[in-house]
Order: C-alpha cells, then sequence, then structure tokens
C-alpha cells in the first residue's frame, strides 16, 4: 500500500525532510514549493493526502486550500509556523482538516497523517451513517453496548475504568464534569483526594487515544473547574 | 419581649421621666417661691404654719396699731402716713383719704393738685421740644413759633405762680404745724376709718377717760384682764408704760430680759431701752385681736357703693392660709413626682433609648431651627416674667435693677435683687426653662456637630464647589443667582427703611436721599445682572474648554472640527487657551499615533522574528529526528545528535515562551476569563504534574481549603503560571527539602503562595522575574528563563497580582485574586 502524499512548503530542506519521515513510514511524496505548484500537480496527479504550508510565495496555504476544495475531498494537513488559536480556527475553517504547528515534532505529524488517511480510505464509507449504539467524536467512536472505543477505525485498549470514564464522557461531551463527580460515578465511592487518581486515568487515556497527548484535542482539562471531552467540529 | 411593647416602654418611661422631672422641679420652685422669707425649706413647721398670729408680719401690725392707737390717744400727729402693705402682698383698703388727708387741712384737692402738676409737666415738655425744633426754622416759621412759645411762657408763668400761692399751705413746716383741731379732725377721720374693722378690737384711754373704742361692749377701765369677746384670742393691754399680751388665755414674755436688740420679738415701748414718755404714761390701750378674721364692708350707697375697711388682719389670714395651701399643693406635687423620678430610674434604659431617639429627631432638625426655638422660648418666657412683674408690682423690674446700679451698689441689694428676680419667676416657666436646656444639652451630647445639618452648612456646601457634581456653569450660575437676590433684598431693606423715615421728613433731604438710594439701589441690580450674565457667558465657555480637556483626558484625540456635537466656537476671552489646548492636542494625538505604531510594529516583528526562527528551527528538529532514526551511526556521533535533539527542542520552548511574554506585555494575549475554583486549579495542576514530582527529590506540601475559592481569570493561563512556578520549584529547590504549596482566603483577597528552599544561595538584590534570568548565572540548564517572567505577565494580564520575595534561601511567591 504506497499511498501519495504531496508536500507543499516554500522551504526546500522542511519538504525535503518530511518526505524523508514519510517515505519511512511507508507513504510515496510529492514535492511542491509554492501553491500553484501544488495545485498543479493535485490537477496531474493522483494525490491522497496533502500537507500544505500556510505562508508561501505566489499563492499562499489558504487561498490554495480553498481552491483544492472546489474539486478534491482528500484531507488537507496545514503546517504552519503561526502556532496561535486564531491561526488554527481560520485555517480549520478554510477546509483544512488538521493543523500542526512548526516545529513539528515528527512522530506527532507521522501519527496524523495516518490518521486522515486512515479515515479517509479505509473508514471513509462504513463510518458514513450512524449507527445505533454509536457515539460519535470526530475521530472517536464509541460503541455503548460493546463498551469499546476506536480512534480512527482501530479499537483502542482500555481499562475497564479507563472505559467507564470514556463511556461517562462520550455520553456527555462538552460537558464539565468535575473530578468529584466522575470519581463518584466511575469508582462509585464516596470522592477523597480524587484529583490525583481521576488524573492519572485522564492522562493514561490520552496517551491511548491522542495523538499529541501533551497538547490533548478530546479529553480536556478545564483548569479550575474539572474535564471535559471537547466536541469536536467535524464528525466523520 | 416584642418591639411594639419595647417602643411602647421607651415612651412610656420618657413620659415618666418627663412627669416625674417636671413635677419635682416644679413643685420644689413653687415651694421655694412661697415658702416666708424667714423659714428654711426643711422648716415644715414654718412652712406650713397655720395661724397668722404666729407670723412677724402679724406683730409688726400689732405694734404698729398700738403705736397708732397711742398717737390717738395724745393728739394725732404723725397720722397721715399711715403704713401700707410692703412685699407686694395684695391690700385692698383705700387709704388714699387719710394717707394724705389734705382736704382735712384745707386747700386743694390731691386730684385738683395733681392735675396742675401735670398740666405743667406737659406744658414744660412742649416748651423743650419747641426748643429743640427752633434750631432748624426758616425765617418765616421763626416768627409764628415765636408767637406760640410767647404764649407757652405765660400760661408756665401764671401755673407757677398760681403754685406758688399754695406751696406755704402744703408745707406744714412752714405753715407752723397742724392746730389741735386740725389733729383731732384727722384722728376722727382716722378711727371712722378704721373702727368698722372688727378683727382688731381697741379702746384707747387717756388719763382715765375713753377715747376711742370699736368695741361692742363697754370696757371698764382698769388695769385688769378684760374678757375676751367669742372669737378673740389675742389681747394686748398697754397699760401706759408695759405691754402685756395674752394668747389663747396664756400670757407671752415680751420683754424677755428686759432690753431691746434687733433679734427681739416686740418692738413695743417697756424695754429699758425702749420706753414711753410722760404724756404716753396717761394712755391704756386694750388691743383684742380675732382668731380667724373676717372682711368687712360697708355698704356706702350714699357715696355710690360699698367700701371696705382695713381688714388688714383678714388678707393677711387669708394669704397664709392660701399660701399655705399652695404650699402644701407643692409637697404633694414633690411627693408625686419622687416615686415617678425613681421608676424612670429603674427604666433608666429605656429612658435612655428614648433620649436617643429624642436626639436622633433634634439630629433631623436644621440647627438654626433649634437655636430659634431655644431663644424664641426664653424670650417668651422673659415677656412673660416681665409682664406678670409689670402687673403684680406695678413696675417693671429693670427699675428695681436701675435702683440697685445706681442708688445702692451694694453686694447685698445685688443678691436681693437676684432673689426677686428668680422669686419671681413662675414655677412653670422653671420647668420649661429646664426642658428648654435640656434639649439643647441633649443634642450637643448625642448629636456630634450639630452645625454640620443646618441650613447655613447647607448654603455653605451648595457654595463650596467640591461638593456638587454640578457643571462648572450651574454652579457659577448659582453663585450669581445668590448674589442677586441678596442685592434685591438688600435694596428693598433700604427702600422701605428709607421710605419708614420719610415719615419724619419735611425738609427735603431725606426725599434727595431716597433719590439717591433709588438710583444706587437699581444701579446696582444693573450691575449685578450685567455681571452675572457676562459671567455665565464665560462660565459656559470654561465649561466647553472643560469638556474639551476631559475628551482628551479620555483619549479622543480627534480635531475640533471633526466631532459632530461641536459647540458654537469660544469666545474672545478663552480663545487663546483654546488656542493653546488644541496645540496641546494635536501634539499628543501625534505622540499617541507615533506610539501606537511603534506598539504595533514591535508585535509585528516579536511575530515575524519567532516565525522566522521557527522556519529554520522546524528543519533543524526534523533532521534531527531523521539522523535519530539513523542506526549505522557510531555511538559518539549519536551523542553529538542527541545533544543536538535536546538544544533544537530547548530552542523550540525558547521562542514560544518569548513569543507568549511578549505578547501578554503588550496587551495582546487573548484571554478567556471564567469563574474558577483557585484551590481546584492548584490540585489539578499537582496532580497533571504529579509524575514530574514525583520523579524529583523534593516533596509537594499542600494546604489547601475544602471550601472553594471562586476567582475570576482565564483557566489555562492560571494553568501556565503554577506549572512554571512549580517546574521551578522542582528545579531549583534543595535536594530532599519540601515546597510549600498554600492557598488562603484573606477578606476579599485569595492569597497562594509556593515556598521552596532554594539549592544555590539567592543573591537578594537580583530581581528574578525578569527576562531570562535563572537560578544560576551560568545557563546550563535547561529552562528559557522566561519562567517567573511568563508567570507574571500571565498573572497580572488574568487581572491577579504576583510578588515573590526572598528570605535567606527561602523563595516565596504569592498570587493574589480577589475572590468573587
Amino acid at each position: 500500500m504506497s499511498e501519495r502524499i504531496l508536500v507543499v512548503d516554500d522551504d526546500r530542506e522542511i519538504v525535503k525532510a518530511i518526505c524523508i519521515l514519510l517515505k519511512k513510514e511507508g507513504y510515496e511524496t510529492l514535492k511542491a514549493y509554492d501553491g500553484l505548484q501544488a495545485l498543479d500537480i493535485l490537477s496531474k496527479e493522483k494525490v491522497r493526502l496533502v500537507l500544505i504550508d500556510v505562508m508561501m510565495p505566489k499563492l499562499d496555504g489558504l487561498s490554495a486550500i480553498m481552491r483544492i476544495r472546489e474539486k478534491q475531498n482528500i484531507p488537507i494537513i496545514v503546517l504552519s509556523a503561526k502556532s496561535e488559536e486564531t491561526d488554527k480556527v481560520l485555517g480549520l475553517s478554510m477546509g483544512a482538516d488538521d493543523y500542526v504547528a512548526k516545529p513539528y515534532q515528527p512522530g506527532e505529524l507521522a501519527a496524523r497523517v495516518k490518521s486522515q488517511l486512515r479515515r479517509y480510505t479505509s473508514l471513509g464509507d462504513i463510518y458514513a451513517g450512524d449507527r445505533t449504539g454509536e457515539i460519535k467524536n470526530g475521530r472517536l467512536t464509541f460503541h455503548t453496548e460493546e463498551k469499546v472505543l476506536y480512534a480512527d477505525g482501530e479499537p483502542v485498549r482500555l481499562t475497564a475504568t479507563e472505559t467507564k470514564i470514556i463511556d461517562l464522557f462520550m455520553r456527555n461531551q462538552g460537558r464539565v464534569f468535575p473530578a468529584e463527580e466522575i470519581y463518584r460515578r466511575v469508582w462509585e465511592e464516596d470522592a477523597f483526594a480524587s484529583e490525583n487518581t481521576v488524573m492519572v486515568h485522564i492522562r493514561r487515556i490520552r496517551e491511548k487515544l491522542e495523538l499529541n497527548p501533551k497538547e490533548p484535542e478530546y479529553i480536556k482539562v478545564v483548569w479550575g473547574i474539572g474535564y471535559k471531552m471537547e466536541k469536536q467540529e467535524k464528525n466523520n | 419581649m416584642d418591639i411594639k411593647w419595647k417602643n411602647k416602654k421607651k415612651t412610656i418611661s420618657f413620659l415618666i421621666l418627663f412627669l416625674g422631672i417636671s413635677l419635682s422641679l416644679g413643685n420644689l420652685a413653687g415651694i421655694l417661691r412661697e415658702k416666708p422669707s424667714n423659714a428654711r425649706f426643711w422648716q415644715l413647721d414654718r412652712l406650713l404654719e397655720d395661724d397668722y398670729q404666729e407670723s412677724g408680719r402679724f406683730r409688726e401690725y400689732v405694734e404698729n396699731r398700738l403705736w397708732k392707737c397711742l398717737v390717738m390717744a395724745t393728739g394725732g400727729e404723725g397720722l397721715w402716713d399711715t403704713w401700707g402693705y410692703e412685699d407686694g402682698a395684695y391690700y385692698d383698703g383705700s387709704y388714699e383719704e387719710f394717707y394724705f388727708p389734705l382736704e382735712a387741712v384745707e386747700g386743694i384737692a390731691p386730684d385738683e393738685l395733681t392735675e396742675y402738676l401735670d398740666s405743667f409737666a406737659s406744658m414744660q415738655e412742649n416748651y423743650l421740644g419747641l426748643l429743640e425744633i427752633m434750631e432748624e426754622l426758616d425765617e418765616d416759621q421763626w416768627t409764628g413759633f415765636q408767637s406760640e412759645l410767647e404764649i407757652y411762657q405765660e400760661e408756665m408763668e401764671s401755673s407757677i405762680e398760681f403754685l406758688r400761692d399754695y406751696v406755704p399751705r402744703l408745707d406744714r413746716e412752714q405753715a407752723g404745724g397742724l392746730t389741735d383741731d386740725q389733729k383731732q379732725k384727722i384722728v376722727q377721720k382716722y378711727h371712722e376709718n378704721m373702727k368698722g374693722d372688727k378683727n382688731l378690737l381697741y379702746t384707747i384711754y387717756y388719763d382715765g377717760k375713753e377715747l376711742y373704742n370699736n368695741w361692742d361692749t363697754a370696757m371698764a377701765e382698769g388695769k385688769t384682764m378684760p374678757s375676751l369677746p367669742a372669737g378673740y384670742n389675742f389681747l394686748l393691754y398697754f397699760d401706759g408704760e408695759k405691754a402685756n399680751i395674752y394668747k389663747d388665755g396664756k400670757e407671752i414674755d415680751v420683754y424677755g430680759d428686759g432690753y431691746y436688740r434687733d433679734g427681739s420679738d416686740w418692738h413695743l415701748p417697756g424695754y429699758i431701752n425702749f420706753q414711753a414718755d410722760d404724756s404716753t404714761k396717761k394712755a391704756v390701750v386694750y388691743i383684742a385681736v380675732a382668731k380667724e378674721p373676717v372682711l368687712y364692708t360697708q355698704g356706702d350707697y350714699g357715696s355710690g357703693g360699698a367700701r371696705q375697711y382695713d381688714n388688714a388682719l383678714y388678707w393677711m389670714n387669708k394669704n397664709l392660709q392660701d399660701r399655705r395651701e399652695r404650699i402644701l399643693r407643692g409637697f404633694y406635687g414633690l411627693f408625686a413626682g419622687l416615686p415617678l423620678l425613681l421608676i424612670a430610674f429603674f427604666w433608666k434604659k429605656s429612658c435612655k433609648e428614648a433620649i436617643e431617639g429624642i436626639a436622633g429627631f433634634q439630629a433631623k432638625i436644621w440647627a438654626e431651627w433649634k437655636v430659634l426655638l431655644f431663644f424664641l422660648l426664653f424670650y417668651a418666657l422673659y415677656m412673660q416674667y416681665r409682664v406678670f412683674m409689670t402687673v403684680s408690682y406695678g413696675y417693671d423690674i429693670w427699675e428695681d435693677w436701675y435702683q440697685v446700679c445706681v442708688y445702692d451698689q451694694s453686694l447685698d441689694t445685688v443678691l436681693w435683687f437676684f432673689r426677686k428676680l428668680a422669686g419671681g419667676i413662675h414655677p412653670v416657666s422653671w420647668v420649661a426653662m429646664f426642658w428648654g436646656i435640656w434639649l439643647f444639652w441633649n443634642d450637643l451630647r448625642h448629636n456630634k456637630a450639630i452645625w454640620r445639618h443646618s441650613f447655613g452648612a447647607k448654603i455653605y456646601r451648595a457654595f463650596t464647589a467640591k461638593s456638587l457634581s454640578l457643571s462648572m456653569t450651574k454652579k457659577m450660575c448659582r453663585r450669581n443667582l445668590a448674589v442677586f437676590l441678596t442685592a434685591l433684598v438688600y435694596g428693598l431693606v433700604m427702600l422701605a427703611e428709607v421710605t419708614v423715615s420719610t415719615v419724619w421728613d419735611s425738609w427735603g433731604i431725606l426725599t434727595a436721599m431716597r433719590i439717591l438710594f433709588v438710583f444706587e439701589t437699581v444701579l446696582f441690580l444693573v450691575l449685578q445682572y450685567m455681571a452675572g450674565v457676562k459671567n455665565m457667558k464665560a462660565a459656559r465657555d470654561v465649561e466647553i474648554l472643560a469638556d474639551r480637556i476631559a475628551q482628551i483626558r479620555n483619549g479622543d484625540y480627534r480635531e475640533a472640527c471633526d466631532r459632530e456635537e461641536e459647540e458654537k466656537p469660544v469666545e474672545s476671552e478663552l480663545k487663546t487657551v483654546m488656542a493653546q489646548l488644541e496645540d496641546i492636542r494635536h501634539g499628543m494625538a501625534v505622540a499617541v499615533e507615533e506610539q501606537t505604531k511603534s506598539e504595533r510594529m514591535k508585535v509585528e516583528l516579536i511575530a515575524n522574528v519567532s516565525h522566522d526562527i521557527k522556519t529554520p528551527l522546524t528543519s533543524i528538529i526534523s533532521y534531527v529526528e531523521i539522523l535519530k532514526q539513523e542506526e549505522e551511526l557510531p555511538d559518539h556521533v549519536k551523542d553529538y545528535i542527541k545533544i543536538l535533539d535536546e538544544k533544537s527542542q530547548r530552542l523550540h520552548h525558547m521562542v514560544q515562551d518569548v513569543f507568549a511574554v511578549s505578547k501578554a506585555a503588550s496587551g495582546e494575549l487573548p484571554m478567556q476569563m471564567e469563574e474558577l475554583d483557585f484551590g481546584k486549579l492548584l490540585q489539578q495542576t499537582l496532580a497533571d504534574m504529579e509524575e514530574q514530582i514525583r520523579g524529583c527529590d523534593v516533596t509537594f506540601r499542600t494546604e489547601l481549603p475544602d471550601a472553594p475559592v471562586m476567582i475570576m481569570a482565564d483557566g489555562q493561563r492560571m494553568y501556565r503560571v503554577f506549572q512554571n512556578l512549580f517546574q521551578n520549584a522542582i528545579k531549583y529547590s534543595l535536594q530532599g527539602s519540601r515546597v510549600y504549596v498554600a492557598l488562603r482566603v484573606e477578606g476579599h483577597l485569595a492569597l497562594a503562595s509556593v515556598k521552596n528552599t532554594s539549592r544555590q544561595e539567592l543573591d537578594k538584590d537580583r530581581d528574578f522575574s525578569e527576562r531570562f534570568a535563572r537560578g544560576d548565572q551560568s545557563r546550563t540548564d535547561g529552562g528559557s528563563g522566561l519562567g517567573l517572567s511568563i508567570a507574571q505577565s500571565f498573572t497580572e494580564a488574568c487581572g491577579g497580582e504576583f510578588f515573590w520575595e526572598t528570605d535567606a534561601d527561602l523563595f516565596v511567591v504569592k498570587v493574589t485574586f480577589k475572590v468573587i
């Protein structure tokens, strides 16, 4: 299985480095150094995924994404030195599927690429419609009856307690739970010094399902209040 | 005890106190006022003496009557100045006829003489008045008045001559004394006037002959003790040398050791040092006095009515009994008032509350009213007093004062005057005075600075600018109005005064003055008005100016003409000021623009620089990663790659931190403020960093409250703050030492503190929150040196306060937020 990925950046060394990284993961790569070139390649070649920088000569990344989206539905990951919240929101709302800030951590980048591809190729159709007993949130799907969590279609191995926590979070996406409540509902005991226990489990869950556990996208701490499952906007 | 009863009790207890004090004080004053001057307050037997014959006044009366009787017996010289009553006691005997019995002597009747004297006095007054006017007369008037004066002069001369004719007849000394016949007439007249008063019976013998007698039964002459008629209990028997007095059948010791002294009870002839003369020795007088005197009146219808006899004893007794009655009533009142005072004493607390309540009510009244009422009360009392004194004594009390000041300036008379003054005050007035003073005192005691709440203070406040939030124009307007009104009042008062004084105007000077006054007043008012209008205009300009300054102060640097609400251009007086202000505004606008521009450029620069650093850094990190995955490299090369990896990661962090700090410093950091539990935030942060904490060799001790401490902050940022603080603590703490994390609520502040013992000696002069400052100066550890700086900027961006301090090697960071 060799899938073709287009890497677009005006910094040739970065393009080269990413290509080396992706080749090691077993992907084929195409290189472009500005937006126009990228569009040109996309119109000629069959590409499964695009990694694109924002600030580029001739045609900037965001404009290029808009142009790509006019024709194609392939996953697009934005790679940018702008790491502010507003930049991320802008990029995602322009049609990008993911946003990775420079300097990226190679491992994380690879994981994100893999995640996007899996969802696009192998899972895209299967998970097109809602099945009963399923709760979805972005990359995650939770089978409430089987009590199994899937990330990008692959089951995540969770302990019984972790599953209970995930059950609680998936059923109440967006709601903030204080640690005491989580403890009461999961352990079914009176909460005492619950903060640490809950935090330990949450950290473990994060390591299992987040692409970058240090900057979690799904299970977040609401500082000074509690914990919550962030509801993702894209639910493919 | 419910509140209703409490309030009732308050009212009742105060009423009791009020009644108690009023009754006690009023009656005490009443008793003191009524008490005879020779008795002390505690000498109850003397105060309540009901036998009038025990009084000094009675003795005096009897002494006097004996004297009169002896005069009657021996000839009759000296009866015209029969004594009246002193001390304001009421005496209804018409004694004018024997007081000045001129008609018995011959000549003019007393009323005729009085008439002459009166007309003479008025003529003299007119004459003096004319003399005064004369000085202001012109030629024509002069002659007219002269003839008038001549008429007066003639009249006066004839009057004086007429009176002069009578002078020898009036002057008995010059006339050579009365004849025996005249004396006899006077005595006869006196006897007729006195005999009808059967309260005092007298029989006068002279030389063995009975001369006068008003006893119904004739008495035998002789030095024997006569039997008294029924109802009479007092007998005085003068045998020509000595007087013997019997009362209720018992003889009274009259002469004591035989010498008359100041303190002796009876002033009668018969003492060794007070003997009767030879002619008197022929007289024998019996005087009997009724036990209970009655009023004797004679129907004197021929002369048009009834007339009373002397009746002095009747009135003496009646006055005594009345006074006794009044004193008794006073004691009853006093004894009614004292228990009330006792009750009030037991209800002290309620009374006190009631008094405070009254003080609270008083606090609401303008001080001027209070003073006015206070003076009105005293003025009313004073006027009442003067009227009372004038009515009861027939003259104003100040005439006495005049006497004291002018004629007899001894301390005794001054004291006498004040005793009389005080004695004249009615008990009710004393009570009213007491309460008036009490109210004033109560007000002063309970209400601080009573002048603060007064009309004057109100006016004062109205005119001191700082207490008013009114616009300047309004303030000036008020001031002008006040000045104008004052001027108006002044003018009106002056006009009124001048109009009144023109009543006496007959020479035109006052008319001229009035015109001048009118002119002056009108001018004054017009000027005031004009000045006021001018000032008001200026005030409006000043207000525009002030508004402009306020706008500039608030950061509105637009050109004056840019603003829609622009008022009419400022006028002459302030034109230059306005122009100068515009210059300042322009300067400031330029400066502010420059500053914002440079600020913006700075942030942009940092953003660009960090972006520009990030791009090559991405390459470095990427290739290091690739190198790391190369397996065939020699070990020493792998070591090098490891170092490259660490340093590139560190550089990455530093870039991020620098970016964060600069954004926070320029206030561009987006914040998501929300209510959060400070304690929980600390717990979560500690839990989040648990692995790190467990992995190091310092122990964390926490002291967090169980109850939530809610603050308003950005949770994410505050997590960064404490993450940095804890990381620093882990990084710089002495091995095996403890880090203390505590949260306390102090008043409205939540105070979180992180204390750790430094591994290295702390330089106490160093600012650790300074950017790039680190525990050791060599900068070889992993941090960017921005930890504290970030913590401080983030805390401050969240609206909290960030302090740090060092105490020897103890490093303490404190973060405070307002508790909501």
